[in-house]
């Protein structure tokens, strides 16, 4: 009689036997859970909470500063904020950090069409992959070192999520609120003259940091060039007037939004910071 | 595990075969109300009610006493120990088997008894959840989306709006609510414009909310203001409540979360908003700026009192008012 | 049978100590099967090679328990109100805070405790995740729990986004206009959520309260539920060996790659002189 060729088992089967197997094992070789595992499990919570009270406490004592000001950052932030005041101007919101990589995700789509992408797009496609995982990867396979797939995929998502997260907590936006306090140190970086600070804390306030960098301030945006050396160039107040009052006659194609309604005086005053700013030194 | 110790209570004979102990009588109860009565005289009428409470704990105890030392006196306690009647052993049933039950038709269709049952408890079922969870959900949900308040808003007399300059301007749309109502807008007088249906000349402003179009952050203004301008804030008080004009040269306006910019009529110039910034509308009330509700504007055309703005029913941030986009977002919930 | 003498006085008084623990226990294990249930939790087995990694989840469960534990200490101080106090000019939510931080006993501990706690219980949760998904622990026949994890992590976020607008300052309202203005550019529901999260069209106190209620009760009830059937799916299915280990519970007796078979003529043998000498005179030599 010809032998019957034995069925390789399907894959349930298999991981039904595997598990069997794990049983086995467990219940011949396993060490009790308490108090061989447990006792690790006390001092890894032994350790959480010391880190917590820790942190507590971390932040109560630097957040005063050295005027008792509940106010001041210290290592953990402050202590104390301002109250909530729904008709501010001058408030960065941000989240909180464990969030941050989804708010950088919705400052890299800047182009309207493709908003949707950062705000539900990109999260939800992969809150379903996160939750499909289990159906994605069905190999029984568990060593590393042949799984190269969800390897390089962990460390991808890794990665990723640590840059957006740590881009998200330097980013700014360089708008009139947080700027104004860079005036001090462009003063001394540049030696500016007197003359020229009216103009410096203009350029502050005016926005021109949220498409222009100067001396580590503001943000490069729509192209836009650096001007911490922007005078020496040399191209004289009078073309920086008449740039500055219509960007796109003396620059065809310029982005750059008219500022005739500062007024000359005002335009002559950014002229002249502009004209001194012969770069960091 | 390890196996099950005998416990004491386990030792004791089964009930069936010993004789039950004798019910419990009620002369106690009296003797303890007697006792009550006693300490509550004591307290309301001492020469009256004690002694009545006395007499009484007196007889009862004396029952009391009598019954609990029976035993001890020889006299033998008769006490029928609980008997039920055994049922007559059934005879195995017939094979047919259909006593009790109703016959059956042919098909098997019928409602049985079984299957009513069930049918009705879950039914019942779904309507005492029913009765709890509308209601309540209703409560949960439903005021959201009701009784949206309009909103009326003095910002003072025209005179406090020069021709040309813009403001920003701070006020509480309900003072009833307070701090929590505080709104922020963008306001600039442009004169006067022909109304387009009588002819006659209207005021103009421009009066932009600084709430950006992508997902609500605060908008700033992109031009100095404050001491910088060299101009000083306005306070006023009108029917709602203190209201704060700062006087700004914008050339511009800028969100700080996520890098949206817009010219000064409100259009997107950079970033991620997805339509110009809101707008309020507004009447002239007796000589007073009088701010209305918001609308949104898909984009602008024209500066100042000649702006041709595109208006549309007010949207949340980020939702497209216009282009194909629109359609993601068919039905608004309720709007003042 | 080993000794057969009579117990001496030192053994029955330790019989006797060991009765008086036993005895209410049997009681309560005899009316309710608790104690079993307690017994198996504890002394079953677990896989004798389990790695320091594998207390990441318990750690994230205590992180969650200081939460809830100083959470409800809060809650007794905490008022979840927006109006503005007369008195101060500052909302009254931020003022109860404002006390608790400052004038009750310990209170900047408790309020501490609970701020960075929830920063802890995410990370330890992502670390958490990290750690099974390295350990290939969500397979067969831990995918519901795979599920059930990430459903815990969702709540987790979602109930710090609900406790991040409680203190009612700067950071707390435009975080949450952003979030729930996130929530509204969804599609079809999306403006409906946003008006339902914020009870109404604009925020309001409304809005605090309601998340105050969302804080407190129905998402911790959430999380409690899915963490009990995370564990009880624990429990059941057991924990995984370390990947790496050499002896994983339930690994195969044969895992290892055979040993591949010399092929001749892909593996000459070289000879010995030969080999030095090619060793010694390397091609673009370093000299």
């Amino acid at each position: 009689m010809a032998a019957i060729p034995k069925e390789k088992p399907s894959r349930i089967e298999e991981e039904r036997a595997q598990f069997a197997r794990y049983k086995a094992d467990v219940k011949a070789r396993g060490k009790p859970f308490y108090p061989y595992a447990m006792f690790h499990d006390t001092i890894m919570s032994l350790v959480v909470v010391a880190v917590i009270i820790g942190l507590a406490a971390i932040w109560k004592w630097t957040s005063y500063g050295p005027h008792h000001d509940p106010t001041h950052p210290g290592l953990l932030g402050p202590e104390v904020t301002a109250p909530a005041d729904p008709g501010t101007t001058s408030f960065v919101p941000r989240p909180d950090w464990y969030f941050y990589f989804l708010f950088y995700l919705l400052r890299i789509f800047k182009w309207p069409e493709s908003v949707f992408l950062g705000t539900v797009g990109i999260p939800t496609i992969c809150l379903i992959l996160l939750f499909a995982l289990p159906f994605l990867d069905r190999r029984r396979e568990r060593r590393i070192s042949a799984r190269p797939v969800a390897m390089v995929a962990g460390v991808l998502t890794i990665l990723s999520m640590a840059v957006l997260t740590w881009k998200g907590a330097t980013a700014h936006e360089a708008l009139a609120s947080e700027v104004i306090a860079d005036v001090p140190s462009w003063i001394q970086k540049e030696h500016l003259p007197p003359a020229a600070v009216p103009g410096a804390k203009l350029f502050a306030t005016a926005g021109c940091t949220a498409c222009h960098t100067y001396a580590g301030a503001g943000g490069s945006n729509l192209g836009a060039p650096d001007l911490t050396a922007i005078g020496s160039r040399h191209l004289g107040i009078s073309f920086q007037i008449r740039h500055l009052q219509c960007p796109s006659c003396v620059n065809p194609g310029s982005p750059m939004p008219h500022f005739a309604s500062l007024g000359y005086k005002r335009l002559h005053e950014l002229a002249v910071f502009l004209e001194a700013s012969k770069g960091v030194h | 595990m390890e196996p099950e110790q005998p416990s004491p209570d386990t030792e004791r004979a089964s009930l069936h075969e010993e004789t039950q102990v004798p019910p419990p009588t009620l002369w106690p109860a009296g003797f303890a109300i007697g006792v009550v009565v006693i300490l509550v005289g004591l307290v309301v009428h001492p020469e009256l009610i004690s002694p009545i409470g006395a007499a009484i704990a007196v007889v009862f105890g004396y029952l009391w006493a009598r019954d609990a030392t029976a035993e001890l006196r020889g006299r033998a306690i008769v006490v029928e120990p609980e008997r039920r009647e055994r049922p007559e052993p059934r005879e195995p049933a017939a094979p047919t088997g259909l006593e009790g039950v109703a016959p059956r038709p042919a098909v098997e269709t019928a409602v049985t008894r079984s299957r009513f049952l069930e049918g009705a408890t879950l039914g019942l079922g779904g309507v005492i959840g029913g009765l709890i969870t509308v209601p309540v959900a209703g409560f949960a949900i439903l005021p959201s989306y009701l009784g949206q308040k309009q909103h009326k808003v003095d910002l003072g007399p025209l005179s406090m709006f020069p021709l040309g300059q813009w403001f920003v301007a701070t006020f509480t749309t309900d003072p009833a609510e307070g701090e929590v109502s505080r709104r922020t807008a963008f306001i600039r007088n442009n004169g006067t414009v022909a109304d387009p249906k009588t002819g006659q000349m209207v005021p103009s402003f421009t009066i932009i909310s600084n709430r950006c179009a992508h997902l609500g952050c605060p908008v700033q203004a992109n031009g100095p203001s404050g001491a910088i301008l060299g101009q000083k804030t306005v306070f006023e008080r009108t029917a709602n409540g203190k209201v704060r004009l700062i006087p700004v040269v914008p050339a511009g306006y800028g969100c700080p979360c996520h890098g949206g910019q817009y010219d000064t009529e409100g259009n997107r110039t950079a970033g991620p908003p997805v339509r110009a910034l809101d707008r309020y509308a507004f009447e002239i009330d007796n000589g007073r700026l009088v701010l209305l509700s918001t609308y949104s504007v898909s984009h602008v055309v024209g500066t100042g009192a000649q702006a041709k703005i595109y208006k549309y029913q007010e949207a949340g941030p980020g939702q497209h008012v216009d282009g194909p986009e629109q359609w993601f977002y068919p039905l608004q919930p309720p709007h003042h | 049978m080993t000794l057969r003498r009579p117990p001496t006085r030192a053994e029955l008084r330790r019989q006797r100590m060991e009765e008086l623990v036993t005895y209410p226990l049997d009681w309560l294990e005899e009316r309710s099967g608790l104690v079993g249930g307690i017994r198996y939790f504890l002394f079953r087995n677990v896989p004798s090679d389990v790695n320091w990694m594998q207390t990441l989840g318990s750690a994230a469960l205590t992180a969650f328990l200081v939460q809830a534990i100083t959470g409800v200490i809060l809650a007794m101080y905490y008022t979840p109100s927006a109006a503005t106090d007369p008195a101060t000019g500052k909302p009254v939510a931020y003022e109860s805070i404002q006390n608790i931080t400052d004038h009750l006993t310990l209170g900047w501990l408790v309020r501490g405790m609970h701020r960075w706690g929830a920063s802890v219980f995410i990370i330890l949760m992502f670390l958490h995740m990290g750690r099974v998904f390295l350990f290939g622990a969500y397979k067969y026949p831990r995918e519901l729990n795979w599920i059930v994890g990430v459903l815990i992590l969702v709540l987790g976020m979602m109930e710090g986004f609900t406790g991040y607008l409680l203190p009612w300052d700067q950071t707390a309202y435009w975080a949450t206009v952003v979030g729930i203005n996130l929530n509204g550019t969804a599609p079809f529901l999306g403006p409906w959520l946003a008006q339902f999260l914020r009870s109404g069209q604009e925020i309001t106190g409304e809005t605090l309260t309601r998340f105050y209620s969302l804080h407190m009760l129905v998402i911790p009830a959430g999380i409690m539920a899915l963490i009990g059937l995370h564990l009880y799916l624990v429990i059941r299915l057991g924990v995984s060996s370390p990947p790496w280990s050499k002896e994983a519970a339930g690994m195969e007796p044969a895992e290892e790659e055979p040993v591949p078979a010399r092929r001749p003529g892909l593996m000459r043998p070289v000879p010995r002189g030969a080999g030095a000498a090619a060793i010694q005179a390397e091609p673009g030599g370093r000299d």
